[in-house]
């Protein structure tokens, strides 16, 4: 009897093709109405010893039968999810749901590697108007009245009194009006000459430098800058040289020049065959400009540079022409995203 | 300032090629732009003779020379030039010869007829632009002699870039001094022996002393001021950038050149009275040499006869006093005048002279009297003519007075951070013409040379021996380590983050000019105050602008015409509602166009709206954690009804909307959405304070509302914030309906209500209470009923 109804179960649970009909298998042979069920009922009338047999006997085939349908089922839940991946089968290749990225300006990207190199110094970051009085952007620089230099700034008027300012020095007034030594800043911002040409646009960018110290010196000047010229590069042996210049409110002055690494040294149109690139400007503040803001010359040693964005940007990605920063052609931008 | 190789090498000829000299002088701080030759390289070019010229037999316009270049036989050329004739000087390239460009002559025939090489003009030898026939020599030419001996073409010009401090080394002396003094070469000023008599016979005063201390005046008469100047001037003046005049004003130009004092001539036969140095009368007119006529301001040094105005000191000479070819009787004249009386002047009549240059700068005003004895010398030695002596005014104490200036060894090493030897230092300060008046065991005192204007305050002195040890020798040292950390505010937001927030949003960042046009100006803002530029680049660069609003317009404008129809741009700078610098403050502005996205398989190309550019907004506004609020607004620039401003505690902080259908005509734009915001109002966040948050569930509750179609749905919303119930969390909008299933003029929002407890899952009692009371605020406030 146990023994048919094993072999009957054997038999439809193979045959069976779906989770359904294997359920209505399980129900029909182990449910509360199923046959083995009804078996398990019946032994309450079979004497003690046989009760024992055939209850045991019952019970083996229930877990033969149940031991059957799990494996059963677990085969058939296999094919079913093999059917489900089938049919949810995807081209990965396709591209993904895509929203543009944005990207910012190859002017912005420059100053804050700039700002970002300078605070590894503990440089703080300082801004000031772009509209100056003269009085911060030439005469407390420096730069007096009919001063030669002035001729040279090419300055925006708004009166006589008020320009555009010709370049970030002015800042170092500003921030030494209020702040008493030490000073550690950098000034990044827009200055402005009036002057268009291939290689001049009337807005530009710069990045001032100061240091107000009791300690500074030349030398720190000189290696603070090789070392950021170095690092801005990322060239360890980057050449660098300093020669003597000009700058009203900086004595000594100088300028620096890097190694043209567009044709190593050796002369090309970018360095105008010299083997050398002009990149920033810096000296020992000028006595007369700390005195202006009420610090002593004596005790205070100020350090000053001022670097050029525009030329740092075009050196390091190539760019040939000064014009396309402020065109502001997709086609330039995006290359920089 | 171009320095002829040949002549600095007569004052002082240090024993190196001009390449190293070069880099030497711009190390020194001198920065040379260039090293010019002369004369391309080329060879086997001679002078020669020509002993005869005939016609060629077979050619009309072809001779045949005999020319004689100094070997055993003449030589038999062919040669086609015009000028070509028996007895002439010219230059001959031999057979073998090479010329600039690569030519190579070899033994040819022309018409049956052998040639044994080329007579050539200056052009073909590369030393002039234009050709003007074959070169004709100087009788005296020395024959067979090579022509780049002949013609000194071994030499360069040497273009120096002089900064504003160094008005010393506009001449040879001034260049040849620095030289000196890096080569350790020394030398002594030329004496110049010139034979005067009789007194000059025309007087001079000087009414402004200290604007001219010094004024020195002579008479030359009876000179020929029509012979040539003699080529050795010639080519000095030429080959450093000079054009010839007459030998007297080739002269002047020569001493200017030579010493860097600039002078002057006049014709004496054209002053009337005396010479006087004087201030400008207003009105006064005066034309120049270059023939322009200009009214002269009050504050212009003069020089003047009885009858007009015959110079701008230190400026440009006068048409009516210049001398000429027939010029027989002159007035030389040599000054110094004050830099700070002759600064800008040229510059305020738009003019620019090599002596507005120098004087400006500073000249040396002992080098005076020299001067004049070396323009007398020259023009007696070319043109002929006696000399009278010099008619001297002179103020001693306007001189520039030049004071001792003290240097300590302790300062040398502060400033540069370097110990220089003390003998060397000696040594230079002696180099550079200095005289050391004092003098211990580690401090120097000196008096500048009265060509340095730029040596006056103890640190100049520094940088002198600093740029002649050689900047590039001084060690590095790192900066002084002071290891205190400075504070980073965290409720401070970086701009940075700002932008990054952006960039993912999809945003591009630009830079566009501060400067806009007075268009697009009036366009935008055309009630705000218009800064304008009084010296533009151009009238569409003329006025500062007071919002980032037309830039971004422009970039878009200019980006459709490449065919860049989508486009999400932004820009951060300072705008200007005035000149003074708290009216200039950081916005940061935004602009949209377009589709949301672009064109790619798996999602549907849709325009881009007002809630797309309110969003990215809003996503900025979180970074503040502060409550912004937005209202219905107008702007001239942004379409109506699709405009709103942006409100910080109580404040317009900036706006947000649709480009008005009109501006958008008028600049030919697609739809756009824009938002300009204050950048102060993003720049600082609320610190996260931790609160503690209930264990129990949350219990919701939407409600419908029906209410009129015109309140604002942020107002509803804040209604029922600013009801601060207890247990309350949030409220969120979740679907706004206007349509048939409501009454016509009303709308269905549906809010969804949290609320929450601290201690305890709150009961259907507890919650109900809670909605009601928000449904009787919404009836009370807003008239609105449940749906």
């Amino acid at each position: 009897m146990i023994g048919a109804i094993l072999d009957r179960a054997k038999t439809s649970i193979a045959k069976t093709q779906n989770l359904q009909d294997l359920e209505d298998l399980r129900v029909s042979f182990l449910g509360k109405k199923g046959e083995l069920t009804a078996l398990l009922k019946g032994i309450g009338e079979l004497s003690k010893e046989q009760r024992h047999k055939s209850g045991e006997a019952i019970n083996q085939a229930k877990v033969s039968i149940q031991t059957l349908l799990t494996d059963k089922k677990n085969h058939l839940e296999l094919i079913a999810l093999e059917r489900r991946l089938l049919a949810e089968k995807i081209d990965v290749s396709l591209p993904g749901r895509h929203a543009e990225m944005g990207g910012l300006h190859p002017i912005t990207i420059t100053l804050n590697r700039i700002q970002s190199l300078f605070a590894t110094n503990g440089f703080e970051v300082a801004l000031g108007p772009e509209i100056e009085d003269d009085f911060h952007n030439f005469t407390a620089l420096n730069i007096p009245e009919h001063h030669p230099a002035r001729a040279m700034h090419d300055t925006f008027y708004f009166d006589k009194n008020t320009v555009l300012r010709t370049h970030t020095s002015p800042v170092q007034i500003r921030i030494l009006e209020k702040q008493k030594p030490p000073v550690r800043i950098i000034a990044p911002g827009r200055v402005y000459r009036c002057d268009s040409d291939i290689t001049h646009t009337p807005m530009f960018h710069q990045v001032e430098g100061l240091i107000v110290d009791k300690h500074a010196n030349f030398m720190q000047l000189k290696g603070l800058l090789i070392d950021f010229l170095r690092a801005y590069f990322e060239k360890e042996a980057l050449k660098v040289r300093f020669r003597p210049s000009y700058f009203p409110f900086t004595e000594p002055s100088a300028e620096a020049d890097i190694e043209c690494f567009i044709c190593s040294g050796k002369g090309c149109r970018v360095c105008k065959k010299t083997g050398w690139l002009e990149v920033l400007g810096c000296g020992i503040v000028h006595p007369n400009v700390l005195s202006s803001v009420n610090i002593d010359p004596e005790v205070y040693t100020g350090l000053a540079f001022g670097i050029g964005i525009e030329r740092l940007a075009m050196l390091r990605y190539g760019v040939n022409d000064l014009r396309l920063f402020f065109e502001n052609d997709s086609r330039f931008l995006r290359q920089f995203r | 300032m171009n320095i002829l190789s040949s002549w600095l090498r007569e004052w002082v000829n240090p024993n190196v090629t001009d390449e190293t000299l070069a880099e030497q002088l711009t190390m020194a701080g001198l920065e040379v732009d260039g090293i010019t030759p002369i004369a391309p390289a080329f060879k086997g070019v001679v002078v020669g003779h020509v002993v005869s010229c005939d016609q060629h037999p077979d050619a009309d316009k072809l001779n045949l020379c005999q020319v004689d270049v100094g070997e055993v036989e003449n030589l038999q050329i062919i040669c086609g030039a015009k000028n070509i004739r028996s007895g002439l000087k010219v230059i001959v390239a031999t057979v073998g010869a090479k010329l600039p460009g690569g030519l190579k002559i070899k033994k040819a025939k022309l018409r049956g007829v052998e040639s044994f090489g080329m007579i050539c003009s200056e052009f073909e030898l590369g030393v002039v632009d234009l050709s003007q026939g074959i070169a004709e020599l100087e009788d005296d030419a020395p024959i067979g002699q090579n022509i780049r001996a002949y013609l000194n073409l071994d030499d360069c010009v040497i273009e120096l870039a002089i900064t504003p401090n160094r008005g010393d080394c506009f001449s040879v002396l001034g260049v040849a001094r620095e030289v000196s003094a890096h080569y350790n070469l020394a030398f002594d000023l030329p004496e110049f022996k010139v034979f005067s008599q009789g007194d000059c016979a025309i007087g001079t005063s000087v009414s402004d002393t200290k604007a001219c201390p010094k004024y020195l005046t002579r008479a030359i008469t009876g000179i020929d001021n029509t012979v040539k100047t003699p080529k050795w001037m010639a080519d000095k003046l030429v080959r450093s950038g000079q054009q010839l005049h007459s030998p007297v004003v080739d002269v002047t130009n020569f001493v200017l050149l030579e010493l860097g004092q600039p002078m002057h001539a006049f014709d004496l036969s054209k002053l009337t009275g005396d010479v006087k140095v004087r201030m400008a009368k207003s009105g006064e007119k005066f034309e120049l040499l270059n023939e322009t006529t200009l009214n002269l301001k009050e504050d212009t040094l003069v020089i003047a006869d009885n009858d007009s105005v015959l110079a701008i000191a230190g400026v440009m000479g006068g048409m009516a006093s210049a001398t000429q070819n027939h010029s027989s009787n002159i007035l030389l004249e040599s000054a110094f005048f004050e830099p700070t009386s002759i600064a800008g002047k040229a510059r305020s009549y738009g003019l620019h002279t090599e002596s507005s240059l120098r004087f400006e700068r500073g000249v040396d005003f002992n080098i005076t009297e020299l001067a004049m004895e070396r323009a007398t010398q020259l023009v007696v030695e070319i043109c002929g003519g006696q000399a009278s002596k010099v008619n001297v005014c002179i103020d001693k104490s306007a001189l520039p007075e030049l004071k001792p200036i003290t240097i300590s060894q302790e300062k040398i090493q502060k400033i540069l951070g370097f110990e220089l030897d003390a003998k060397w230092i000696e040594q230079k300060f002696i180099n550079l013409g200095f005289e050391i008046s004092q003098q211990t065991s580690d401090s120097w005192t000196i008096i500048p040379p009265s060509a340095r204007f730029d040596i006056r305050i103890p640190v100049d002195l520094i940088e002198e021996l600093a740029r002649l040890y050689g900047y590039d020798k001084l060690p590095v040292q790192k900066l002084s380590l002071e290891s205190n950390i400075s504070t980073i505010y965290e409720a401070n937001i970086d701009q940075y983050d700002i932008m990054k927030s952006l960039i993912n949003r999809g945003y591009q960042e630009v830079i566009t000019y501060s400067f806009i046009s007075e268009k697009y100006q009036n366009l935008i803002s055309p009630d705000a105050k218009k800064i304008r530029i009084s010296n533009p680049i151009s009238a569409d660069m003329s006025i500062m602008r007071s919002s980032l609003i037309s830039g971004l317009l422009q970039t878009v404008e200019s980006n459709q015409r490449r065919g860049h129809t989508d486009a999400r741009f932004f820009e951060i700078g300072l705008c200007f509602d005035g000149i003074k610098t708290d009216e200039q403050s950081n916005k940061l502005a935004a602009i949209v166009t377009g589709n949301r996205f672009d064109a790619q398989w798996s999602a549907d190309l849709q325009p881009l709206d007002f809630f797309d550019i309110k969003a990215d907004l809003e996503s900025l506004l979180a970074l503040t954690h502060a409550e912004f609020y937005f209202e219905a607004e107008q702007h001239i620039a942004l379409q109506k009804g699709q405009t709103a401003k942006i409100i910080l505690n109580g404040e317009q902080v900036g706006w947000v909307g649709a480009l008005s259908p009109m501006v958008q005509k008028q600049l030919s734009l697609p739809k756009c959405y824009l938002f300009e915001i204050d950048l102060i109002s993003i720049k600082s966040r609320n610190i996260a304070q931790y609160k503690a948050f209930s264990a129990y569930q949350q219990s919701g509750r939407d409600i419908a509302l029906v209410l009129d179609e015109a309140v604002p749905v942020a107002e509803l919303i804040q209604s029922v914030k600013a009801m601060q119930q207890k247990y309350f969390v949030d409220v969120n909008l979740f679907d706004v309906y206007i349509g048939e299933r409501v009454e016509s003029g009303k709308k269905s929002v549906a809010l969804s209500l949290t609320y929450q407890s601290l201690e305890g899952t709150l009961t259907e009692a507890q919650l109900n209470a809670k909605v009601d009371e928000v449904l009787v605020l919404m009836q009370a406030q807003y008239s609105a009923t449940l749906r």
